[in-house]
C-alpha cells in the first residue's frame, strides 16, 4: 500500500520551473531514499510535497487523501513530518521546548510522554541537554534534536532531508544507525540523501532524480549494482 | 535636595514600568513578525479614552476597566492585522509601515471627528502616599502594579503555555513552525493582538494621572521605540529596562534643567545607543 503518492508534480521558484512532472511513491513501513547532485530539484521537491511551495501541476496525495491544497501546517497534523534541511530548529529555545514544539499537533499529545521516552532511548545525550538552548549544541547534537522533534510529532511518514549533511563520518554513521531502529518499528520513512552508499545500503526503495525528473527507480539493493548510479554517485 | 532628587527618580521609575508595557507590545510585534507597527501610538490613545468612557458613562473604576480595556486592545489587534498587515507579512519592510502608517491615520481622523482633541482626564484622585520623605501619587504606584502584572502575565504565558511556546517558536523560526503544525498566520494575528493588547493597557493606566487627547499617543509611540532599541529590539525584558532607564531619566532632568531638555537627552541617548551598541543593552546576535 502507498502512503504518499506524489503525481505528476512540477513547481519552481518565480518563474523559474525547477520539477518537470516527478513520480513518486513511498511505500507503508519502506524507507525509500531519493538521491540525486545538487541542484537537481530534492529540496523543492519536498518543499512542495509539504506545502511550502505552490505546486504548478500534479498532486500529491497522503493515505488515500487529496492534499495537494492543505497548507504546511494541515500537512503535519495528519502525520506528514518533514525534518528540514540545515535542521531550522528552534534555537533560542531549550532542547525539552524544541521537543514540545514538535508534538504541537493535536495527534501527537495524547502519546507525548511516551514518545519522549523513545526519543531519548534512541538519543542519550538529548536527556543531558534537555534544559539547554538548543542553537548552543553541537552540529550533531543539533540534527538529533531535528530528529527528536520529527518524531515527536507522532509521524505516519517521516520525511529527512539531507541527514548527514556536514556531520563527521561517525555521527553520520550512528544516525544512520537510529534509522534501522526506527525501520523495524515499521515507520515510514523518505531519505534524502547525498550520502548515497549509506542511504542506499539502508533503504529499500530508491529514486535518482536528474534535471527535476526522476531518472531511475528500483529496489536500493539493484541501484547498488548499476553501473550508472556507482559512476555518477559513488564515484567507483 | 536629596529628598526632592529621591522623589523625581521614584516618580519617574514608577512611570517607566507603564513605559515599559507599551514598548513591551511594539518589541512584540516586531520580534514575532519583524513589522513595526505606526499604529501603535493610536492604540495607546484609545486606550485612553475607552478606559475614560468606561470611566464616564458607566462609572467603571478605572482599574477595573483595564481588564475590557485589555480585549479590546486584543481586538483591536486581531482587526489591524487582518485588514492591514497579513497580505504584507511577506513583503518589504515598507508596505507594512505605509499598511501601518494608514490605520494610525484613520484612527487618528475617526478619534478626531468623535473625541475631538480637547484634552480629557479621569478625575479619580486617590492622594497620596507618604513613604519616609517621600511623597508618591496612589495612581502612579496602582499603575505601576498593573504594568508589573501585565509585565508577568505576559512571560508566564510564553513561557509556561502551549500557545506562548508557540508564539516564540514562530518569532524563532516560522518555517519549521509551520512544518510541525502550528498554524502560523494564527500564531501572527494572535500576536499582533498581544502587542496592541499591550499598547492599549499602557493607554488605560498612562490615563489614570494624566490628561489626553486622541493624539496622546504619538509621543508614547515615539518614546516606545526609544525604549526598544535602548533595551534590544525584539526583546520584552529589554522593553522593560529601557522603559526604567527613560523613565528615571524623565524624573530625573527636570531637576537639573528645564523640562524642555528631557526630549533631546533622550532621543541623544537614542542615537547614541544607536552608534555604539545598535543591538541595544539587552540585545543579543
Amino acid at each position: 500500500m502507498n502512503l504518499l503518492e506524489i503525481n505528476d508534480l512540477a513547481s519552481g521558484y518565480e518563474g523559474v520551473q525547477i520539477l518537470w512532472g516527478v513520480n513518486l511513491r513511498l511505500e507503508k513501513g519502506k524507507l525509500t531514499t531519493l538521491v540525486g547532485s545538487n541542484g537537481v530539484g530534492k529540496t523543492t521537491l519536498l518543499s512542495t510535497a509539504m506545502g511550502l511551495l505552490r505546486p504548478w501541476q500534479g498532486n500529491v496525495t497522503f493515505a488515500g487523501q487529496d492534499v495537494t491544497h492543505l497548507s504546511a501546517h494541515a500537512r503535519a497534523q495528519a502525520g506528514m513530518v518533514l525534518v528540514p534541511e540545515g535542521r531550522q530548529l528552534f534555537t533560542e529555545m531549550t532542547v525539552y521546548e524544541n521537543l514540545e514544539m514538535g508534538a504541537f499537533s493535536r495527534r501527537s499529545q495524547a502519546t507525548f510522554k511516551q514518545n519522549l521516552e523513545k526519543v531519548f532511548d534512541l538519543f542519550p545525550r538529548l536527556k543531558e541537554r534537555f534544559r539547554q538552548k538548543a542553537g548552543t549544541l553541537s552540529g550533531g547534537e543539533q540534527q538529533m534534536v531535528a530528529v527528536a522533534r520529527g518524531l515527536m510529532a507522532e509521524p505516519e511518514v517521516l520525511i529527512l532531508d539531507e541527514l548527514s549533511l556536514g556531520l563527521s563520518p561517525l555521527l553520520a554513521l550512528t544516525l544512520f544507525e537510529s534509522l534501522t531502529r526506527l525501520k523495524k518499528t515499521g515507520l515510514t520513512m523518505l531519505l534524502v540523501e547525498q550520502n548515497v552508499s549509506m542511504a542506499l545500503a539502508v533503504s529499500d526503495y530508491a529514486y535518482v532524480l536528474a534535471e527535476g525528473r526522476v531518472h531511475l527507480e528500483g529496489p536500493a539493493r539493484d541501484l547498488l549494482k548499476n553501473d550508472e548510479v556507482r559512476r555518477t554517485y559513488l564515484g567507483i | 535636595m536629596f529628598s526632592q532628587l529621591a522623589s523625581s527618580l521614584t516618580d519617574g521609575l514608577l512611570l517607566g514600568f507603564v513605559y515599559g508595557v507599551a514598548a513591551m507590545g511594539l518589541t512584540l510585534i516586531w520580534g514575532v513578525m519583524s513589522v513595526i507597527n505606526l499604529a501603535h501610538g493610536p492604540v495607546i490613545a484609545l486606550g485612553m479614552f475607552a478606559t475614560y468612557l468606561m470611566f464616564t458613562l458607566l462609572g467603571v473604576n478605572p482599574y477595573l476597566a483595564l481588564v475590557p480595556v485589555a480585549f479590546f486592545g486584543l481586538l483591536m489587534g486581531f482587526v489591524i492585522y487582518g485588514v492591514a498587515v497579513h497580505r504584507v507579512i511577506n513583503a518589504p519592510h515598507l508596505s507594512s509601515l505605509l499598511a501601518t502608517f494608514a490605520v494610525n491615520m484613520i484612527i487618528i481622523g475617526l478619534g478626531t471627528a468623535i473625541f475631538s482633541t480637547s484634552p480629557q482626564n479621569i478625575d479619580f484622585p486617590l492622594g497620596s502616599l507618604e513613604i519616609g520623605f517621600l511623597t508618591i501619587p496612589v495612581t502612579r504606584l496602582l499603575a505601576t502594579a498593573g504594568a508589573v502584572l501585565f509585565t508577568a502575565a505576559l512571560y508566564l504565558f510564553l513561557y509556561f503555555t502551549r500557545t506562548g511556546k508557540a508564539v516564540r517558536a514562530v518569532a524563532n523560526n516560522r518555517r519549521a513552525a509551520e512544518l510541525m503544525g502550528i498554524p502560523s498566520s494564527l500564531v501572527l494575528a494572535l500576536s499582533f493582538g498581544l502587542g496592541t493588547m499591550l499598547a492599549a493597557v499602557a493607554g488605560g493606566l498612562i490615563a489614570t494621572f494624566f490628561p489626553f487627547t486622541i493624539l496622546s499617543g504619538g509621543p508614547y509611540e515615539l518614546k516606545s521605540f526609544v525604549i526598544c532599541v535602548l533595551g534590544g529590539l525584539g526583546n520584552p525584558l529589554g522593553a522593560l529596562l529601557g522603559g526604567l532607564i527613560l523613565g528615571g531619566l524623565e524624573g530625573l532632568i527636570p531637576t537639573f534643567m528645564p523640562v524642555s531638555w528631557v526630549p533631546v537627552v533622550e532621543f541623544g541617548l537614542f542615537v547614541l545607543v544607536l552608534l555604539v551598541k545598535p543591538s541595544g543593552l539587552l540585545g543579543a546576535k
